[in-house]
């Protein structure tokens, strides 16, 4: 079970790292065409649209750690331990609750889009958009874990702190040469 | 105030406050305000995602980041310090100017304060402890304090994100950014000076001048990236956007082939770790985005101009009373939000009161800068901490004069406009 959720986390990793790199190169390709080429393609303004749209919405959904998010943590982090608990669990209570509500007409939406076709690549606007779905769903399960995980385990203790700690190993240079 | 209008806000606040991630507690409090006015709940998806697909300036941050990552894991910070210590080391409080200059040099390649204390501070922190000339304290306060110069002069995340707000041009901003860079580092350097001669810091050991050609040369492909970066966005072959991209290429082809200090597997590190920053930043954007949509439809910035325009506060009454606040908020919220949330009620009114909105959008930047080091709430102060190991204690003992200096010249930006919309103006700002 354990190693399944590793391996899967490490297939996520894979996935938005190759999302950002096709952002980038699209990119590179647009300025090439534009400067080297004249003749600018048309298309890569959009796909780096889309591929911005899946690295955030992937991302958030697979990747993104809970210490990862921009939060307010002073009032958390000053609390007992108990009243963190409650914190906790109404944090993730809301997110589950809201966000599952929202999945049906959401997905009402999207589904709708299937007759819309992007500008100049031409795939169903309901494609592209569908990965925010996937994002709600994501985020319905996982909170919907992390309340019964704070229930029966107690808040994440340090959670918050190591949180920073985690964000900032991604600018450490050691770790990354 | 109507009631969604109130249980939006007490639902934000309210999970806000207990530790919810900030862009989950907007969607919440987004998805209640459409539940209660009797709208479409799917409107808060729709807005998000219109948002995010039409925005393509906002493409910068992710590849900004990119870059920023490369720079930092590619040995061209490091080079770059070296360049500086064997630049300006030599005088009293060296290591402490060095810190400033690498701070303005690395700003120009970078659009993160976070990339600049986590890449460069903590390096020189490591030089000015081991030196044994300063405490440790002082060597995190300084590296805090000059970190936030990183997005004031271009290229800049936070000044993207204003200029997705309030529709203003990217270039014009990214220029009025360099005269306030420029004088924020002059202000610290001056207190560095001050501090370093009262309490008598030992002179560093001056790198040969003969050194110095040889540290210039290593550095020098490294030094050429703010130059490429200008060139390219006023020589107009560029848009600002493709610029981030460009600088990515640019960190990466110096980094892998030039100085070959980065192998595939930290390459495909820097990926997952960009893209992961990207995405809790992507977030928080998508959650302004739908608060946006819900604070224009409830008309509060045309009602907040009304009100203040109404009782006949004077712009620069005006002007100070949005940098306390920003000031205030600063402490306790991040520079993110207060930019994407805080920043779009007050656009109208200063644009209704006369006052320059790039000169307004540039004040407010520098502000929310600073917020970063503020206690209790100082993200650098926070990265600081994590990347050095010196106690937050130490570190907010020393900041408060570096703090002083930077609010000091944030109220010269305020009080002089054109210390910012000089250079603007020179390349053609209207306004």
């Amino acid at each position: 079970m354990e190693s399944l959720r590793n391996w899967l986390s490490r297939g996520a990793e894979g996935v938005a790292a190759a999302l950002l790199a096709a952002l980038f190169l699209t990119f590179l390709l647009q300025i090439f065409s534009r400067y080297v080429m004249v003749q600018p393609f048309g298309w890569t303004l959009e796909l780096s649209l889309v591929l911005w749209v899946w690295v955030v919405f992937f991302g958030n959904a697979f990747v993104v750690r809970e210490g990862d998010h921009v939060t307010f943590d002073i009032l958390y982090l000053a609390v007992p331990g108990r009243v963190r608990q409650v914190f906790a669990l109404i944090s993730a209570a809301s997110i589950a609750v809201a966000l599952a509500l929202s999945i049906l007409p959401t997905w009402d939406w999207i589904d709708f889009l299937k007759i819309k076709r992007s500008a100049t690549l031409g795939v169903p606007m309901r494609t592209v958009y569908s990965i925010y779905a996937l994002f709600l769903v994501a985020i319905v399960i996982r909170y919907a874990w992390v309340f019964v995980d704070v229930l029966r385990r107690g808040p994440p203790d340090e959670a918050h702190r190591v949180a920073h700690e985690a964000h900032d190993a991604a600018d450490r240079p050691e770790e990354l040469r | 105030m109507s009631v969604q209008l109130f249980v939006c806000l007490a639902v934000i606040f309210g999970l806000a406050a207990i530790g919810t991630p900030i862009g989950f507690a907007i969607l919440v409090g987004s998805l209640a305000y459409l539940a209660v006015a009797g709208q479409d709940i799917a409107l808060a998806g729709e807005q998000i995602l219109a948002g995010l697909y039409e925005s393509f300036v906002l493409l910068a941050v992710p590849l900004f980041i990119v870059a920023a990552n490369i720079m930092n894991a590619g040995t061209i910070s490091e080079r770059l310090l070296r360049f500086c210590v064997a630049a300006v080391g030599r005088f009293r409080g060296g290591l402490g100017h060095v810190n400033v200059v690498a701070s303005l040099i690395f700003s120009g390649m970078s659009g993160s304060a976070v990339a600049d204390a986590a890449g460069i501070g903590k390096i020189i922190i490591e030089m000015m402890t081991r030196s044994g000339h300063y405490t440790r304290g002082y060597a995190a306060a300084i590296t805090a304090a000059s970190a936030t110069i990183g997005p004031i002069i271009p290229p800049s995340i936070p000044m993207v994100l204003y200029a997705l707000v309030s529709n203003q041009s990217i270039g014009y901003l990214f220029l009025g950014g360099i005269v306030p860079g420029l004088l924020m580092g002059i202000v610290l350097m001056g207190m560095n000076t001050v501090i370093s001669h009262r309490r008598g810091f030992l002179l560093e050991d001056p790198v040969p001048l003969r050194e110095l050609p040889r540290q210039t040369l290593n550095a020098f492909p490294a030094l050429l990236m703010p130059a490429i970066l200008l060139y390219g966005i006023y020589g107009g072959v560029t848009t600002p956007t493709e610029a981030a991209a460009v600088a990515a290429a640019y960190a990466l082809v110096l980094a892998a082939l030039f100085y070959r200090a980065l192998s595939f597997g930290a390459l495909y590190r820097i990926l997952v770790e960009s893209a992961r920053s990207s995405a809790a930043v992507g977030l928080v954007i998508g959650g302004a985005l739908i608060l946006n949509y819900v604070v224009a439809s409830e008309n509060i910035p045309a009602m907040l101009a009304r009100a203040l325009v109404g009782i006949d506060v004077s712009p620069l009454v005006f002007l100070l009373g949005v940098n306390v606040l920003i000031l205030l908020l600063g402490c306790v919220l991040d520079a993110t939000t207060i930019i994407l949330v805080i920043l779009p009620l007050f656009i109208p009114t200063a644009g209704e009161l006369g006052i320059d909105l790039v000169h307004f959008g540039v004040v407010a930047v520098v502000n929310s800068m600073i917020g970063l080091i503020t206690p209790p709430y100082g993200i650098l102060l926070f990265v600081i901490n994590a990347v050095s190991r010196i106690p937050l204690v130490e570190i907010i003992r020393e900041i408060w004069s570096f703090l002083a200096v930077l609010i000091f010249a944030l109220l010269l930006l305020i009080l002089f406009p054109g210390l910012v919309l000089f250079l603007p103006r020179m390349f053609g700002y209207p306004g």
